[in-house]
């Protein structure tokens, strides 16, 4: 067990709140070759180490009643991206994760009303902004590839995760009316049987 | 009223883009609405608008919903040609091809009578018919994949701005109006088949009842029987085939935006007290502490500066008009040697007590006993007689008689 490579670095990172994807080689090879060694090692500490269906891994919430300031700002942030992407009609996941952005060209202060959700969270400005994607880089969410231009990174699935989990809970009329197209489960979050 | 096809081409020639905005056009369209057209889509030729829309009425290619109305409609035989010129593929609904099915249902309930009648006529009618309806099956699926393909094509290059959830409803509404139900029809099981099954059986027996003697045209109206069946199957999996993935990847994306739009919609509503942890994406984190920092500092003196001062304690001047006990029982301790000192000598001095103050507990009755006992002026003596007991205010105390006389 005391043989596991990394640990250390693992541990800090994880107990900070990062997510390891392939962005974070060698831990992420590491992880990923010997999962259940390091869950149960984890485990004795109290740590549940989580490995995701979209291959990355994170420590869970000890308690997800217990919220960080920082956690509404990252919801707003990733719930108004969402929002975007799902308006301008491309397909969300696509739209947020295939493609390369501009800090200075986000949609979060294109409209009023983005602008008010933000207000709520204190983000009053571009370099509030700014520190929510800091804040998004730390937890290895997004990777900054100069100094205005950055991509998501996979475990941004999560805010997908929620979103479908919020859509099903809801029991939105109409998205329950849809479902019926065709012999397919109700379940937002598995794929229809052909 | 007939329409000469050269004149009516030759018109259609010189108005193609009024005629194609026409085709776009669903349902009722307004005079006003009309000449406007005409006017945007003004071609170089010498025409005057109300030329053309006199002409587009004169060959019937408008016209009016009902007599006299202002209103118009692309006539029926014109916009089907228009579809076709244009590429514009319709979808086959559902109620097209059970139409035709119920046709050939009937047509073959005839066909039974005019066989066991020996209606060689009728028998070749219905022939025709039969042929003629499977062509138009034929001609309408090969128009529906078309249109499927149309639209799943729009769908994929489409760059105009409409939102996921209203992509997610077109596409819907295309598997719930087109295919999911016309799969029904058009599978091996189905009505469809059924029906062609029993037309072919009919075509069968008239042969064998040498009722239709074109044996050559017999047998290619059963292979096309069996070539519309296997192509309306076909043409309904390809098209599921290819609205199935842009649905699920339509539908995965609407239901994530809904769950997006549902957290913000809750955020705005009741702002961030009412937004639970459950809209927050959770995450470890463990903070750890060493020497404490410039925040924690002044965190600290800020809760020191703002710590609410307590009010100080009232101290309640005013005395009390009682007298306490403890001062009252010190008092009567005090009279007692006065007191006993007339009573002098006693022979049982608790027995005196017992008498003299049956108000006085147990404890009350000892203290006053101890300090006449041990009075200076006294002298107290226990006597040889019997033990006894004596009753207080709250027990009784059990002793020998104790004689008390002057020291």
């Amino acid at each position: 067990m005391s043989t596991l490579p990394f640990l250390r670095e693992i541990f800090d990172h994880c107990t900070r709140g990062a997510h390891l994807s392939p962005e974070d080689e060698p831990m992420f090879s590491a992880l990923g070759a010997n999962y259940p060694a390091y869950a149960e090692y984890f485990a004795a500490l109290g740590f549940e180490l989580v490995r995701h269906d979209r291959e990355f891994f994170y420590f869970a919430p000890d308690d997800p009643q217990k919220t960080a300031e920082t956690l509404p700002r990252i919801a707003v942030f990733a719930y108004i991206l969402v929002d975007h992407a799902a308006n301008q009609g491309e397909p969300v996941e696509d739209f947020i994760l295939g493609r390369n952005f501009l800090a200075s060209t986000l949609p979060h202060f294109s409209l009023e009303r983005y602008a008010a959700l933000l207000r709520q969270v204190d983000v009053h400005d571009a370099a509030d902004l700014k520190r929510v994607l800091d804040q998004l880089e730390r937890i290895g969410w997004m990777k900054w590839l100069g100094p205005d231009e950055f991509r998501f990174l996979r475990p941004f699935h999560r805010v997908f995760d929620k979103c479908l989990e919020l859509s099903q809970t809801s029991a939105a009329p109409v998205a329950a009316s849809e479902t019926s197209a065709g012999s397919e489960s109700a379940s937002p979050g598995q794929p229809a049987s052909p | 009223m007939k329409v000469n096809p050269q004149t009516f081409f030759n018109f259609c020639a010189g108005h193609i883009p009024v005629l194609r905005q026409l085709a776009e056009r669903q349902g009722e369209i307004s005079e006003a609405e009309i000449i406007r057209l005409i006017r945007d889509h003004a071609s170089g030729h010498e025409e005057l608008p109300e030329t053309t829309w006199r002409r587009l009425r004169e060959l019937q290619i408008l016209v009016a919903t009902e007599p006299g109305s202002g209103m118009y409609l692309l006539a029926e035989p014109v916009g089907r040609l228009l579809s076709y010129l244009f590429d514009e593929a319709n979808p086959a609904t559902p109620q097209m091809v059970r139409g035709y099915i119920d046709s050939l249902d009937a047509l073959g309930k005839q066909m039974v009578r005019a066989i066991e009648a020996d209606n060689v006529t009728f028998v070749g009618l219905a022939f025709q018919e039969i042929n003629s309806t499977l062509r138009r099956i034929y001609a309408d699926l090969e128009e529906t994949q078309r249109a499927v393909q149309n639209e799943v094509a729009g769908f994929k290059v489409n760059r105009e701005q409409i939102s996921v959830r209203e992509r997610y409803r077109r596409i819907v509404y295309w598997m719930d109006r087109f295919i999911e139900p016309m799969i029904e029809i058009v599978r091996p099981d189905g009505a469809m088949a059924a029906a062609f099954e029993e037309t072919e059986r009919l075509l069968h027996h008239a042969r064998e009842q040498s009722l239709f003697n074109d044996h050559p045209a017999l047998e290619r109206n059963l292979r096309y029987l069996r070539l519309v069946r296997q192509h309306a199957l076909r043409v309904f999996q390809e098209c599921r085939k290819e609205l199935r993935p842009l649905y699920e990847s339509l539908r995965r994306a609407s239901f994530i935006a809904a769950g997006a739009a549902v957290a913000l919609e809750r955020l705005q509503r009741e702002g961030l007290a009412g937004w639970t942890p459950d809209f927050i994406v959770g995450f470890a984190q463990i903070q750890i502490r060493h020497v404490p920092g410039d925040a924690a500092i002044a965190m600290a003196l800020r809760r020191v500066v703002e710590h609410p001062p307590e009010q100080a304690p009232v101290i309640a001047l005013a005395g009390s008009t009682e007298t306490p006990p403890a001062l009252v029982r010190q008092f009567w301790l005090d009279a007692l040697p006065a007191e006993v000192g007339r009573s002098l000598p006693i022979d049982d001095l608790l027995s005196w007590f017992a008498e003299r103050y049956p108000q006085k507990n147990t404890a009350e009755l000892v203290a006053g006993f101890t300090r006449l006992v041990f009075h200076e002026k006294f002298r107290a003596e226990f006597t040889e007689q019997q033990e006894r007991e004596y009753s207080t205010a709250d027990g009784s105390l059990r002793a020998h008689p104790l004689r008390l006389e002057p020291a």
